[in-house]
């Protein structure tokens, strides 16, 4: 997922680079790819959200 | 004011692009590619938001400080702050050196990329802050030479970063992972899981969820008969006595003094009471603050250690007191809500533990012979166990730790049964031998504390919520939560004198 993630981020940047006329395209992409990071970052601390320590 | 202009606004931002593309986020694949520093899951999520903040900063140079850039500015170095601080927690207690891979100037990457978030809430606060609203253009932007680099910069550490996903996580559905393997360009050295993160409920605080224990009452099976061991022999109540003086709040420990011919009670309400020898005329009696300096949950164990009164909270949170004529009470006023006067704390801290750290206490003892302090650990859903821990008299700090298991000459009464199913609310220490009594099972412990065993064990009916245990001469004393005091005659010591 990590990999796509990073092909999103590159193909937005593209859009930003080569083609601004796509910025509504390439701000998408953005948002997609943050809820993807941050999901996954979800998935990996699911068994405890909130810090392992003494709160 | 004279403020920034956003052209030159562009390039300072460039700048800063740059060198967040090949500060964080570049060197990152320099360390996984060259010196196999592998990402795991939450480290790919940290350096991602990290790459996206570089490209919102593009879209910043393209497209003018719109709102919803800086939006997502915003949120982006919140949320990554969020997630520095969640992957710091599993490493941050750890010894000193400790963590996950290698630390840079003093710290690992995982707080490295917190403090970055934080500094890009900075930088973009700052910006903003100097930036000439009347020099802000529409349209989209040239680049120009800096911002030209930083974009074309971009793409390459992306594409980078994407080979190294590829080659370390894999294409959907796989993902990363918690202890990823080191870089290799053997694709027969790749591994690629899909559900390794998905296992397990979702919590908000997982195994740091425990349940508080009320000192005075303990939900369990009291029948001796149901317990956990196998053939425990029984012990009759001798006879029932009472702390009849008025106590503020339940009865949650009591201890004896021999030299002092006196009691120690303390109580659910943070109330500790030195009591005469017959349970009946109170010597001193005072009410902890329990909120001053160092957080006091319902005390829960009483022990004499010396002539100082050691107060155990279930949060092995302890006060130090003694008895002091000259107890200063404007000075006192701040360790005690209300006192008889004539006592002075001499400290209040805390107890740390290793095996026992999820874990929360109801009872404390002293082992004189030892000079330590021991506590035995409550269990609870998440840690079904029972932990010893002792601490030096000397430093208060941890000496050694323990769980308790059965075997010979004591056997379980089933293959699913063990001595965790015993919520131990009192102790004391005699000749070597911490005596403990469960309030589930009704059952009174014997643990040879050096050869780290469970010895025997007797059941003892009749009890009703037993919350404490003291040694008087040959007879232990049970106290419940209710005030009465069960006097049990030790086994294989000669009868104690009538009363």
């Amino acid at each position: 997922m990590e990999f796509l993630n990073y092909l999103i981020i590159l193909l937005a940047a593209w859009l930003v680079w080569k083609r601004p006329e796509r910025e509504g395209l390439a701000f998408g992409l953005l948002l997609v790819s943050a809820l993807i990071m941050a999901g996954l970052f979800l998935i990996g601390t699911h068994t405890s959200l909130f810090p392992r320590v003494n709160l | 004011m004279k403020g920034l202009s956003e052209a030159r606004l562009r390039t300072v931002l460039a700048t800063a692009i740059v060198v967040l593309t090949a500060g964080p986020v570049g060197t990152a694949v320099v360390l996984g590619v060259a010196y196999g520093e592998s990402p795991c899951i939450l480290c790919w999520a940290q350096r991602t938001s990290m790459a996206l903040m570089a490209l919102t900063g593009l879209f910043v140079l393209r497209f003018g400080p719109r709102p919803r850039y800086l939006g997502t500015l915003v949120l982006l170095g919140l949320w990554g702050i969020w997630m520095s601080l969640r992957h710091w927690s599993l490493h941050m207690a750890r010894d000193v050196g400790q963590g996950f891979a290698a630390a840079y100037f003093g710290a690992h990457t995982y707080v490295w990329a917190g403090v970055v978030h934080f500094v890009v809430l900075a930088v973009l606060g700052k910006l903003l802050l100097v930036l000439r609203e009347d020099s802000v253009e529409s349209g989209v932007r040239p680049f120009g030479v800096v911002g030209g680099f930083a974009v074309g910069l971009f793409m390459l550490v992306v594409g980078a970063n994407a080979l190294q996903a590829f080659i370390t996580t894999g294409p959907p559905p796989f993902m990363g992972q918690a202890d990823p393997l080191r870089f290799s360009w053997n694709p027969s050295r790749w591994v690629w899981l899909a559900d390794d993160e998905l296992g397990g409920a979702i919590t908000l605080r997982g195994s740091w969820n425990i349940p508080e224990p009320d000192p005075a009452f303990v939900e369990a099976p009291a029948d001796p008969g149901a317990g956990p061991l196998a053939a425990v022999p029984t012990l009759s109540l001798s006879r029932w006595d009472s702390v009849a003086a008025p106590l503020p709040g339940r009865l949650t420990d009591l201890a004896f003094d021999p030299a002092g011919d006196r009691f120690l009670a303390v109580t659910d309400d943070h109330g500790v009471v030195v009591l005469g020898s017959g349970l009946a005329t109170i010597r001193h009696e005072m009410r902890l603050d329990p909120h001053f300096s160092v957080e006091l949950t319902p005390l829960a164990g009483a022990a004499f250690v010396g002539d100082t009164l050691v107060a155990m909270a279930t949060n092995k949170s302890y006060a130090l007191l003694r008895a002091d004529p000259d107890a200063d009470e404007d000075h006192e006023w701040r360790h005690f809500v209300e006192t008889s006067g004539g006592v002075a704390e001499v400290g209040r801290s805390r107890l740390s533990t290793l095996r026992a750290r999820q874990m929360y206490i109801s009872s404390v003892a002293y082992d004189p012979d030892a000079d330590e302090i021991v506590t035995v650990s409550v269990p609870s859903p998440h840690h079904p166990r029972m932990v010893i821990s002792r601490f030096a008299r000397s430093d208060l700090q941890l000496s050694s730790e323990f769980e308790v298991h059965v075997d010979a000459p004591l056997a379980l009464a089933g293959p699913d049964r063990s001595a965790a199913e015993f919520v131990v609310t009192g102790a004391v220490v005699a000749e070597g031998t911490l005596y403990a009594v469960s309030a589930a099972y009704s059952t009174i412990l014997a643990v040879d504390l050096t050869a780290r065993r469970l010895v025997a064990a007797w059941a003892v009916p009749g009890l009703e919520q037993p919350v404490g245990l003291a040694l008087k001469g040959d007879d232990w004393l049970v106290a419940q939560a209710d005030g009465r005091v069960a006097v049990v005659s030790r086994p294989g010591r000669s009868p104690a004198p009538p009363p």
